[in-house]
């Protein structure tokens, strides 16, 4: 049984396939970064996912165009991000719990809506259509290379899109003024506006660039990936961002390379339940359990790092 | 009688908050809906009312599933309202609760008890479950910092597989063709109060029993003190001598331990055997009502009556008109987001602060001169 397992993970399919499930979770959990950067827990990544996934869908059947759709699934996930960060900001709701509403505005409201626009029920069937799918595109010179071709080209636009966009938040982050702002307001509101920085400003700015990221997951997960929407679709996937950018300290890299972690536990998922005597429900649990586990590493690392800093601390607990 | 208006204020703010909600769920339905009066009168009035040709009775069947109804929800409403009140966002009650409901239902089935005792040890055995789940995120946050919230959700999937596995590898009833346990022994499942078929059992009193416990929990004792303390100021807690850590650790445990609890409840009182497919749903609600009872358990079982009865509503709604019954998420996210606002009428609850300090002031003014005068 080991050596099916090792056979079937070493070799370009397997790597190829765990890209492609790491894309969605890596544009949530990029949303994620900026939003911590600016000391913002959006927790309605889930629900913004749902929803944008759904008007993906939509707005490329009503215009028969790929690219209009995933423009508006981005548009629609900016405008529920504002919202969230509107309530939070202005009308004083805990951020956790417009979140939460958001969230659920995913996982039920999706169906009302979709029932509302079209009479569907629970998924978009045949709304989308071969040509209605987020095309994949060959890298020409990689694509020849024998192993490394297979696992890096041919991957959907948006997928390469979700790699490229881990450099430009680093450096919009730390390379630009608009990023000094946004990291000053996480770090030190106060220290922010004396210098004149509307705090609010940034953080709705934060928190709208982390929706049109969530957006851009939504419309990979339906456009893409499940090649159309579906209730049940995204399944934890903005919880499962979250979690990637606490263990990848709230960077953009770090928050790559754990994205790829769990990329690589549900692709395994997928692989190991497929095989004879082995419990799908248990293979289930592994993206989770993961998840759980780096998050105990890293704070364990965090715990760590702070004792080495503070040796006087560790002698006052 | 300034403490008065301001009641009044936050009660009229509460309601009009309640009322958006419901003006948004009705454009919604004008918006959908090809008979909106329809689907607004079995939304509305549905639950407590049958429409007949003769005229319109009070249904008080339908009045009694809504309470029936209310049981879980009571049960996963106190448990957010103690864990939120510690600032605890925990949102592992999904899990707590099918895993109190699991472990419950097994020992309904396989342990051999007499009736009365062995509601009591099911329960109790559920309980524990959900309490010793929940130490997990607990302890992870207060010997770690590792987030409770995140680490509560992942938990949600891991039990609901754990359970999905154990439900059909190992206890599965082969009979039958859906997955599901044995049956129940008769000793286990726990009683309605009238045999009417409502589903409202004695776990409704039991529920209503655990609104006290916990009310005055939380505001006559030292540890709903301190659970109440450090979720307004944490540091102020600290430094004034609280066991912080404790408190966290405990206040999500009494969580765990309510939910499992409810879910032990729930699943011996309303079915025969362990039906569960996927997480209740239950948590989630625990945490709407939470939001509408102020974190304030006396508040829980209004909350809970008013989703329950909104919860009928939808679906009676989606059953003779046109509206998919998912309307229920829309007009729970409206609730939470109104609700919740602490600025939503803010400027009105700011006029009747100052208006009351000035007649306050005037009273003393006038108080002074005349003390002058004397």
């Amino acid at each position: 049984m080991i050596s099916d397992l090792l056979s079937s993970i070493l070799n370009a399919d397997f790597l190829y396939s765990v890209i492609r499930i790491t894309a969605p979770i890596l544009f949530a959990a990029l949303g994620a970064v900026v939003a911590e950067k600016a000391g913002v827990t959006n927790i309605g990544l889930e629900g913004i996912m749902m929803i944008s996934a759904l008007f993906g869908v939509l707005f490329g059947y009503w215009t028969q165009s790929w690219f209009i759709g995933v423009v508006g699934a981005v548009v629609v996930g900016v405008l529920l991000a504002l919202m969230i960060g509107f309530f939070a900001f202005k009308m004083k709701t805990d951020i956790v719990i417009g979140g939460i509403a958001v969230n659920m505005l995913g996982a039920g409201g999706t169906i009302f809506l979709l029932d509302m626009f079209t009479g569907m029920k629970g998924n978009t069937g045949s709304l989308v259509t071969r040509e209605l799918l987020i095309p994949t595109v060959d890298i020409p010179l990689i694509k020849s290379i024998p192993f490394l071709g297979q696992v890096l080209s041919g991957h959907a636009v948006l997928t390469y899109l979700a790699f490229l966009l881990v450099w430009l938040i680093w450096v919009v982050l730390y390379k630009t003024p608009l990023g000094l702002n946004v990291r000053a307001v996480g770090e030190n509101p106060n220290a922010a506006t004396s210098i004149g920085v509307s705090v609010q400003k940034i953080k709705y700015i934060a928190i709208g660039i982390s929706g049109a990221l969530a957006g851009l997951g939504g419309a990979f997960m339906s456009m893409y990936y499940s090649q159309g929407w579906n209730s049940g679709m995204v399944a934890g996937r903005g919880f499962i961002a979250l979690a990637a950018t606490a263990m990848g300290r709230g960077e953009p890299v770090g928050t790559m390379l754990s994205s790829l972690l769990f990329g690589l536990a549900q692709a395994l998922r997928t692989k190991v339940s497929g095989m004879q005597g082995v419990s799908s429900y248990l293979v289930s649990v592994i993206p989770y359990l993961v998840t759980i586990i780096g998050l105990v590493l890293y704070a364990i690392s965090i715990k760590n790092k702070l004792k080495k800093r503070h040796p006087v601390a560790k002698g006052a607990e | 009688m300034n403490d008065r208006r301001l009641l009044l204020f936050s009660l009229v703010r509460g309601l009009a908050a309640i009322l958006l909600a419901l003006a948004v769920a009705t454009i919604f339905i004008f918006i959908s809906s090809d008979e909106p009066l329809n689907a607004l009168k079995y939304l509305l009035l549905g639950p407590v009312v049958s429409f007949k040709v003769s005229g319109n009775v009070f249904n008080t069947t339908s009045f009694l599933t809504i309470l029936a109804a209310m049981i879980p929800t009571i049960f996963s409403g106190l448990a957010v309202c103690v864990m939120f009140s510690a600032n605890q966002f925990n949102l592992g009650g999904e899990g707590a609760i099918m895993l109190g409901g699991f472990v419950g239902a097994l020992l309904g089935i396989y342990l051999k008890l007499n009736t009365g005792l062995h509601q009591v040890v099911c329960v109790l055995a559920g309980a524990l479950a959900g309490g010793l789940i929940m130490l997990i995120p607990a302890v992870l946050k207060v010997k770690l910092g590792a987030s409770e919230m995140v680490t509560s959700l992942m938990m949600n999937y891991v039990v609901m597989f754990v359970i999905l596995h154990f439900l059909n590898f190992v206890f599965a009833d082969r009979s039958k063709g859906a997955t599901q346990t044995f049956p129940f022994q008769e000793t286990a499942k726990i009683p309605e109060i009238v045999a009417n078929g409502t589903k409202l059992t004695w776990g409704f009193v039991i529920a209503l029993i655990f609104v006290v416990i916990i009310a005055l929990f939380m505001y006559r004792t030292k540890w709903g003190y301190a659970i109440r303390m450090i979720g307004i100021n944490q540091s102020f807690a600290q430094y004034s001598g609280m066991q912080v850590g404790t408190v966290i650790i405990l206040s999500q445990v009494i969580g765990g331990m309510l939910s499992g609890m409810g879910g032990s409840i729930e699943v011996l009182g309303r079915f025969n055997t362990f039906l569960w497919r996927e997480l209740p749903g239950y948590g989630w609600l625990g945490i709407t009502i939470a939001i509408l009872a102020k974190n304030n358990p006396i508040f829980v079982p209004f909350a809970a009556f008013f989703i329950a009865y909104l919860n009928k509503g939808c679906d009676l709604m989606a059953t003779y008109s046109d509206v998919p019954s998912e309307m229920i998420d829309i007009i729970q996210a409206a609730i939470f987001l109104f609700f919740a606002a602490e600025q939503f009428l803010a400027k009105y609850r700011q006029k009747i602060v100052v208006r009351n300090a000035q007649r306050d002031l005037a009273l003393q003014e006038s108080a002074a001169s005349q003390g002058g005068k004397i």
